[in-house]
């Protein structure tokens, strides 16, 4: 018991002395545990928001469609026969509709967008009534908007709008799990759309009374039919679809979409944040295994002598590595809580699974198995960075260690004879990095992981660019979908961009106050102060500049395989380029300031041999 | 000329009086350069005279001290034996100087401090000598090793002179 | 003679009210060229201070320097470092040798910083430690070399520019007697090449060979002496031997 006390007493005291390299270390490794919470928790969020949303609305389990097909000219309207059809066949035990469904132009506030117009009956439907959030159903003049596209163009209740020239005033918003939502209504290319207009544009889904609808109907652009199924066994969905079939003449398409589709089809949003969020995690804890081993590993040294008088009093090893270790765990499980608390905060903000279903799915899950996933994750980069220093601390004989002989740096001929024929703030520079070569590694590896962060994130920005621009989507309203990824990619790389420069700020302390002999001894033999604090960060940049080289082509792998093998996207030139040189300025200008401020320092205090 | 060196350097073997005197020099080098040959004939007669040591003349050549063959009695092989295993270390004499500053003070008869710089000033001249003949000699020499003994003993004592210094200055400022 | 350094009135002060602490206290001090000046006192006495003020390494309170023609202690930072770099030469009592440059690499370091060319500064720096007596020892690292060759790699150092004025704080603080042999000769060997010395030492034997000898007691110049003239006595007198 009493070693317990001791060694808690030691931790929290040296915590205590060095409260900034604590405040960083615990902002270092928190980065890590939030990314990795928030990808963890988004695992699967919208499945709950959905199925609520089809048990409230009495969603159907198959819906069947009919509609013109596109590019003829109509010799006549689509038949609603194959439609009633289904009504009677076996498996079906209820049904709402056929519903008229017409394809308008709706205008409002400035935005023209072609929508999905369905008629309905101001009664209740006995399959899949939305669910009206906001105002009233369907009545004669009155237009029911979808709430997600709602939302995306403005627009609440009392505005109106045009339909085909027609005017209409919203009389309330809705929520269904008969489609998926804007702008994904289309997506199962069921919809009734223009002539000669491709499928697959954003669509917006109305609701009208039915005579509303039949009146949006023309020769030109001929109505089409809907019809909702509820089964006897919804899981077999799909089995229904392939047994029966809305074969018809050639003059119309035809369609059978099951709940499940749907469901997947509204998951897509979330798990898009997902795909990018959990490799994304993973960056950010490598990020925070370098900055931890870089903290940790600079404390250990400083604590050579520490660790002299705790073995001269008659500490074992064990105790004496047990004593090292125990503040950084104290701080990893700190740490871990804090990262728990954050990510499950922040989780409803990127899950909101839109707002075309029901029920906030703010408390993704936060099981005890992620929990715990992430306790272990903290422990674990904690660990893996500051065991071996602990160990091997812990191992020095006695001693020395009270001596306090750090470890001679080794000589690296190449360098120091390279170095030579440099201009002198390079051959600080190389010379520094010559004397803690693995410190240099550590920190080109880090710059690779910062960008290959910001690469992927490029390239899902260039590859959603790239479709975009095929299918010429958004018809100037805000998409969702983009949106949503853009919030969760910025939040990314908020972060990666924050763990980055914390790294280099502690690297670049690190480092300067690991040279400051060195430093001092060039400034007695007639090294500018210029000169000095250019090498140092040198020492920095010079190992960052093949780190940022290597991130590029590992960014562009890690989209790739994230995206699972879709699009490999390759940014344009001039972006990485950018990311580079934004990288390396980065760098520079974050140990600039370590390295002035210990450029200034009289040298005469660091040289002092004695107080004379 | 200490009676035992002498006896000493007989120990070896018969030798004459100028061999003794080479030998002699080349052992303190530049500190025997003054060396008085008519010291070490003094004491030659004296040990002769006490039976320690006897003197043969080389035949037929006039009796020139120089040319005289030393040779250890018996006696003087004992006293060399016992010479060697004795530990006794030559005496410094502080005690003179000491009591010089303290009548000095007293009596009024001078300013203590300023004694001690003279005296400063004398030992750091000897010491400047001592270490010009010491870098004059090569590394091996027997010279160089007294020569050593010399520069270190006059260090002592120069620091020895700067404690009297500070205790002879908080003296006088504290009356 | 004009002095090649000149100092006047110069004083460094710690802290503030009662702990004030001065380290020089008002100083003057000339030094002409091809002289060598040592300054002795007890530990603590500021004589290191006084010499860090001298090369420039650190800032006086108050007071003038002219070193050079310069007036060091109006000089910016980086004109300072240019002044250590081209007039000044200095010896640690630590040494602050690399440990992980060779004896050669070493001593050419303060030619780089400079701006030489690489091939330049090797030659100076192997001809410098030619005339230390470390020819042979060129490629040793300084854990490979004694305290006394440690030593003498930082004079050579301290030279490879050519200096002014070479300033040394307590060169032979951690030698052992033979070592200090060594570093005296090679001390008295560039007295008689002309250049010009400021020592700072509690050892007496250097002082002992300087042209003018100053003892020094808290922060204060207390005593200078010029030694000329010849012993009292002889060597022989001195050993021990009886007349």
């Amino acid at each position: 018991m009493g070693r317990l006390t001791l060694i808690s007493r030691l931790a929290a005291r040296d915590l205590r002395h060095r409260p900034v390299q604590a405040v960083l270390l615990l902002l270092a490794i928190t980065a890590a545990t939030v990314t990795l919470t928030l990808g963890l928790a988004l695992n699967g969020v919208t499945s709950g928001p959905y199925l609520s949303t089809k048990a409230v609305t009495n969603g159907p389990d198959v819906t069947a469609s009919v509609w013109p097909s596109a590019g003829e000219q109509p010799e006549r309207p689509p038949s609603r026969d194959g439609l009633t059809a289904l009504e009677t066949a076996s498996g079906a035990v209820a049904h709402s509709g056929p519903y008229p469904v017409a394809s308008a132009t709706l205008r409002a506030r400035g935005h023209t967008v072609p929508v999905q117009a369905e008629g309905r009956d101001e009664a209740l439907a006995a399959v899949d009534q939305p669910l009206v959030t906001e105002g009233t159903w369907v009545r004669p003049g009155g237009v029911v908007l979808e709430r997600t596209f709602a939302q995306a163009l403005g627009l609440t209740v009392g505005g109106r709008v045009s339909l085909n020239g027609q005017s209409f005033h919203v009389t309330g918003l809705a929520v269904t799990a008969a489609v998926p939502e804007y702008p994904g209504v289309c997506f199962f290319l069921s919809c009734n759309a223009y002539n000669g207009q491709a499928q697959a544009s954003d669509m917006g889904m109305v609701w009208l009374t039915q005579a509303a609808a039949r009146s949006l109907g023309t020769s030109a652009t001929p109505l089409g039919y809907v019809l909702n199924l509820e089964l006897s066994h919804p899981a077999d969905a799909a089995v229904f679809v392939n047994t029966h079939s809305l074969a018809g003449p050639s003059s119309q398409s035809s369609a059978m979409t099951t709940w499940q589709q749907i469901q997947n089809a509204d998951n897509d949003l979330v798990s898009v944040a997902q795909q990018v969020l959990t490799p994304g995690g993973w960056l950010a804890v490598a990020l925070a295994i370098a900055s931890v081993a870089v903290l940790a590993g600079g404390r250990m040294t400083e604590q050579t002598r520490r660790v002299g008088l705790l073995k001269a009093a008659g500490g074992t090893p064990a105790l004496v590595a047990a004593v090292l270790l125990a503040e950084h765990v104290l701080l990893a499980l700190v740490a871990a809580g804090a990262g728990l608390g954050i990510g499950w905060l922040t989780a409803p903000l990127l899950s909101s699974a839109g707002a075309g279903l029901l029920g906030a799915p703010g408390a993704p899950a936060l099981t005890a198995g992620t929990a715990g996933l992430v306790v272990a994750v903290a422990l674990g980069v904690t660990l893996a960075a500051t065991l071996v220093p602990a160990v091997r601390a812990a191992r020095t004989s006695t001693v020395s260690a009270l001596a306090d002989s750090a470890r001679p740096p080794r000589r690296r001929a190449l360098l120091i004879a390279v170095s030579a024929l440099l201009p002198v703030p390079l051959l600080i520079g190389l010379r520094l990095i010559a004397r803690r070569p693995r410190r240099a590694l550590l920190g080109a590896a880090s710059t690779a992981v910062t960008v290959t962060g910001i690469v992927a994130v490029l390239a899902a920005h260039h590859a959603y660019d790239l479709v975009a621009g095929r299918f010429d989507w958004f018809a100037g309203l805000s998409d969702p979908v983009s949106g949503r990824v853009s919030q969760v990619m910025a939040v990314l790389t908020v972060v990666l961009l924050t763990l980055a420069a914390v790294n280099t700020v502690i690297a670049g302390w690190a480092t300067a106050l690991e040279a400051r002999q060195p430093s001092a001894l060039a400034r007695a033999l007639g090294g500018t102060p210029r000169q000095v604090s250019v090498g140092l960060a040198a020492a920095q940049v010079l190992p960052a500049l093949p780190g940022a080289l290597a991130g590029i082509p590992l960014g562009i792998a890690l989209f790739a395989v994230a995206n699972s093998g879709g699009v490999v996207s390759v940014p344009p030139a001039s972006w990485l380029a950018a990311v580079v040189a934004g990288t390396l300025a980065a760098v520079a200008a974050l140990t600039a300031l370590p390295a002035t401020l210990g450029a200034r320092r009289p040298a005469a205090l660091i040289l002092r041999s004695e107080v004379a | 000329m200490q009676q035992e060196v002498v006896l000493a350097m007989l120990a070896k073997e018969p030798t004459h009086g100028y061999e003794l005197r080479a030998r002699l020099k080349q052992a303190l080098g530049p500190v025997g350069e003054e060396l008085n040959a008519g010291q070490i004939y003094v004491t030659l007669t004296r040990l002769e005279k006490a039976g320690l040591v006897t003197a043969r003349p080389t035949a037929g050549v006039q009796e020139r001290p120089d040319r005289k063959v030393y040779e250890l009695t018996a006696a003087g092989q004992q006293r060399v034996a016992e010479w060697l295993a004795e530990v006794s270390w030559p005496r410094p004499d502080l005690t003179e100087f000491h009591l010089k500053l303290i009548a000095a003070a007293a009596a009024r008869l001078g300013d203590p401090l300023a004694i001690v710089d003279a005296q400063r000033r004398e030992l750091l001249r000897r010491l400047r000598d001592a270490q010009r003949a010491a870098m004059a000699e090569s590394a091996t020499s027997d010279a160089a090793l007294l020569l050593e003994g010399i520069v270190l003993r006059l260090q002592a004592d120069l620091r020895w002179l700067e404690a009297c210094e500070r205790t002879w200055t908080t003296r006088r400022s504290q009356s | 003679m004009t002095a090649l350094l000149s100092a006047c009135g110069l004083c460094k002060e710690y802290g503030k009210g009662d702990a004030l602490v001065r380290a020089v206290d008002d100083i003057d001090l000339d030094v002409a060229v091809g002289e060598t000046v040592a300054i002795m006192g007890p530990s603590g006495c500021g004589k290191s201070t006084l010499l860090h003020l001298l090369g420039g390494l650190d800032r006086p309170t108050r007071g003038e320097i002219e070193l050079a023609g310069s007036r060091v202690d109006q000089l910016g930072e980086r004109a300072l470092a240019r002044l250590r770099r081209d007039a000044v030469g200095f010896v640690f009592q630590a040494f602050h040798l690399m440990d992980e440059l060779t004896a050669a690499e070493n001593v050419e370091l303060p030619a780089l910083l400079a701006g030489r060319s690489p091939r330049a500064a090797r030659r100076r720096a192997l001809e410098l430690l030619d005339r230390t007596g470390l020819a042979d020892r060129a490629r040793f690292l300084p854990s490979a070399l004694s305290g006394g060759q440690r030593q003498r790699v930082a004079i050579a150092r301290a030279l490879a520019n050519d200096p002014a004025i070479v300033l040394a704080d307590e060169p032979t603080g951690n030698l052992d007697s033979a070592a200090t042999l060594d570093v005296l000769r090679l001390f008295d060997d560039l007295h008689r090449a002309g250049q010009t010395l400021v020592i700072v030492t509690h050892d007496s034997r250097i002082a002992a060979t300087a042209d003018r000898l100053i003892s020094m007691r808290d922060g204060e110049f207390t005593d200078e002496t010029r030694l000329t003239g010849g012993t009292a006595g002889s060597l022989g007198k001195l050993a021990g031997l009886e007349g």
